[in-house]
């Protein structure tokens, strides 16, 4: 049994035209038992920024709070936002710092840039980035989400398109996986504003 | 990686291993290659090609994962829930639809109630393949049985002809864990037979991976006196629950009642899906009412 | 006891000063002169380059210095002790790079350079800085151009043009004078240089003058040919 899906996680980012998606199921187990179904998975660390932590639950906490104390030290002495290509940096380094006794959580950061261009990227739980212009996905069903993502993903949906495109593909992922779902969560992320959604989803 | 439906508790001691005393219900020949074209049909179970060692069952163990210094192993992941209950209107059978290879969904649509006969029910948990094939065996042994003596046979009985075969093979690998329900000469009849040899009969059983949670809902509403409504409602009600908190469960669930007169389909193929708001409605509404 | 062994040289005297930055800054001001210009599109800074003797090899010694692709340095004051803060400053800038994989912005370094000048008043058994440095840069978030100045007791400040060293006073009174917030990047190297011609002695050419350039292109040491031909234009 990997360490990876002790807890069970799907987390996935998109892009759209001038707009981001992120969207994580909100499953906790132990194994094959279901613990929680209101679990925070995707935090968000700036206006326009929030980074999603699929993999082992306690290190999603740990990692979370240590990453927001970096950021707000990094806001305070820069005394500027940071961008996402900046954040995904900043997370990549940090858990360099752990590579011979990482965090187990797959990283997935989602946000507009300061000229409001959408922006995606994922690192392993060792920090190696990862850059696409499309999606990123992390967590045990992420080939099931590679497979949805791959075949709904359209590049240049508006911000309603986007948010059904998002959470077609995860609802239909944790359907065929054991140990995600139990409900899920989605963010779409606008120049001018952020809407968060939860989604009524299969409770087996 | 094979297909299962689900883990079986493990009974620390072997009850009842009762050996067959008819030594030509199980045959095979042991060591020795079997041609496809020679399969002999007559007796009550073809014969299968066994690893050419002098002990099969230690050959395997080396490919199982009950080995834990192998490295190719033959796994056996365990997720489903099903239960079973005698009462006064009878014997109610409910399972899940779930099939999982890994921690991949496989299906959410399997039947898991084979339809040995009019009186005769099993339920399959563990692996796939071995609970179809034996239980299908199991159904041709339950009708020669018939024809040869012209009367039905009991539930102790037929549940007694699968415990053999699969002691017969134990050791090499089988996993199941079943019950088997039906109606005879004595009235409601409910066993449970798993592939380590266990054959228990109770009033109530549930069996794989999510039985702890059927057992919790179980335990708190089952009476002997139960109505056919209260009956139904229970048996559902602890197939969701099990559903909700076990990863391995899930999908639909199918509901059967034994009778005097054979089995009925109470429930056929219930989405558990909806099936969640409902019972979260119904949550909220009685919260409301104590409220007043 | 503790009185005993206090190893700070650096030690506030009964009116509340610490003399040693105070002398620090008596080694700055008797240093050679160096000039910072900002303009819209761009920083200059330059500085004198007197050597001991002719027989120096006046290019093996440096004052205009680059600490990152995009931000350069000057200095008044002691020579050695600018190289130390130059390896410093180049070394926070990589470990910065490291960790975001993005230019350092100019005042995140002008910082860090000032905590470690900062540092060296008040650790034991050093003593502080004895130089001034002018810092310029053009950064990639703002796409502005940024000088500052950072002093021995680790303050620093953001100037539109300004002037350190020997010749300090004078520089700064002909650069109001001369500075305007329109000034074209061409006009503030002229103005740098007519700016250390005030009070410089002898003959400046282009081997005993320093002058570097930071702008969108990055930060850059002119060559003594490029400042050959901005003498020549300032003559005609």
């Amino acid at each position: 049994m990997s360490i990876m899906e002790y807890n069970g996680s799907a987390v996935v980012a998109m892009t759209g035209k001038e707009c981001v998606a992120i969207a994580a199921d909100r499953r906790l187990g132990a194994q094959a038992q279901t613990v929680s179904t209101d679990f925070q998975k995707v935090f968000q660390m700036g206006p326009k920024l929030f980074v999603g932590l699929p993999g082992l639950g306690t290190d999603a906490i740990t990692v979370s709070q240590r990453l927001k104390f970096r950021l707000n030290m990094y806001t305070l002495r820069e005394e500027r936002d940071i961008e996402p290509k900046t954040m995904i940096n900043l997370v990549s380094s940090f858990l360099y710092e752990r590579r011979f006794g990482p965090y187990f959580v797959e990283p997935v950061v989602a946000g507009l840039d300061s000229k409001n261009q959408p922006y995606v990227a994922s690192t392993d739980l060792i920090g190696c980035p990862m850059e696409t212009s499309d999606f990123v996905v992390g967590g045990t069903s992420s080939e099931q989400l590679y497979g949805m993502c791959e075949s709904l993903y359209k590049p240049d949906m508006a911000p309603d398109d986007l948010f059904e495109t998002i959470s077609q593909a995860l609802m239909n992922a944790v359907d065929r996986d054991c140990l995600a779902g139990w409900g899920a969560i989605v963010h779409i992320i606008e120049k001018d504003k952020i809407t968060t959604r939860e989604l009524k989803a299969r409770m087996d | 990686m094979a297909f299962e439906f689900g883990g079986m508790p493990q009974f620390e001691a072997a009850t009842c291993a009762h050996r067959s005393t008819s030594k030509a219900l199980v045959k095979h020949n042991a060591g020795a290659d079997v041609d496809e074209d020679e399969q002999q049909f007559t007796g009550p179970v073809p014969m299968f090609s066994l690893p050419r060692t002098d002990n099969p069952s230690e050959f395997l163990h080396q490919y199982s994962d009950a080995n834990p210094d192998s490295k190719v192993k033959i796994q056996f992941a365990h997720g489903t829930t099903t239960l079973g209950f005698k009462f006064q209107h009878g014997v109610i059978i409910a399972v899940d639809s779930r099939a999982s290879a890994g921690s991949y969904i496989a299906s959410q649509t399997v039947k898991k109630v084979i339809e040995i006969n009019p009186y005769l029910l099993g339920t399959m948990a563990g692996g796939a393949a071995d609970c179809s094939y034996w239980e299908r065996v199991l159904a041709k042994e339950c009708r020669l049985f018939e024809l040869r003596n012209g009367e039905r046979i009991s539930v102790a009985a037929a549940s007694k002809i699968l415990a053999n075969i699969v002691y017969h093979y134990r050791g090499m690998g089988l996993s199941m864990g079943t019950m088997i329900c039906g109606w005879d000469k004595k009235g409601p009849g409910l066993f449970y037979v798993d592939s380590d040899g266990t054959r228990l009969t109770n009033n109530l059983f549930s069996v794989g991976s999510g039985s702890t949670y059927a057992y919790g809902v179980l335990d708190a509403g089952y009476r002997w006196d139960l109505s056919v409504e209260e009956a139904h409602e229970l048996a559902r009600r602890a197939i969701y629950h099990a559903t909700f908190r076990d990863a391995y469960s899930g999908g639909h669930i199918n509901l059967y009642h034994m009778k005097e007169t054979g089995w009925e389909r109470i429930l056929n193929m219930q989405d558990v899906g909806p099936l969640h708001y409902e019972y979260e409605a119904m949550k909220e509404q009685s919260m409301a009412t104590t409220a007043d | 006891m503790s009185q005993k062994y206090n190893f700070s040289l650096t030690t506030f005297s009964p009116s509340g000063k610490l003399v040693q930055i105070e002398y620090a800054l008596q080694a700055v001001s008797g240093g050679a002169t160096s000039i910072g210009i900002k303009t819209t599109e761009g920083a200059v800074i330059a500085s004198e380059k007197k050597m001991g003797s002719i027989l120096v090899d006046e290019q093996s010694i440096t004052k205009v210095d680059k600490l990152t692709e995009r931000i350069g340095m000057v200095y008044s004051g002691m020579g050695p002790d600018k190289r130390v803060l130059l390896a410093k400053g180049r070394k926070l800038a990589q470990q910065y790079f490291m960790t975001y994989r993005e230019q350092i912005p100019t005042r995140m370094l002008v910082r860090e350079l000032a905590n470690v000048m900062q540092e060296y008043t008040q650790r034991g058994g050093v003593r502080p800085f004895g130089v001034s440095l002018l810092v310029v840069g053009f950064d990639q978030h703002t796409e502005k151009p940024a000088l500052y100045q950072v002093d021995p007791s680790g303050s620093f400040f953001a100037w539109k043009a300004t002037a350190l060293g020997r010749n300090m006073i004078n520089a700064k009174a002909f650069l109001e004078k001369r500075y305007n917030d329109e000034l074209e990047l061409e006009d503030a190297v002229h103005t740098a240089i007519l700016t250390l011609k005030e009070g410089f002695e002898g003959q400046m050419t282009e081997n005993n003058i320093e002058i570097g350039i930071a702008d969108s292109a990055g930060f850059r040491r002119l060559e003594p040919t490029e400042i050959k031909d901005y003498l020549a234009a300032i003559a005609a």
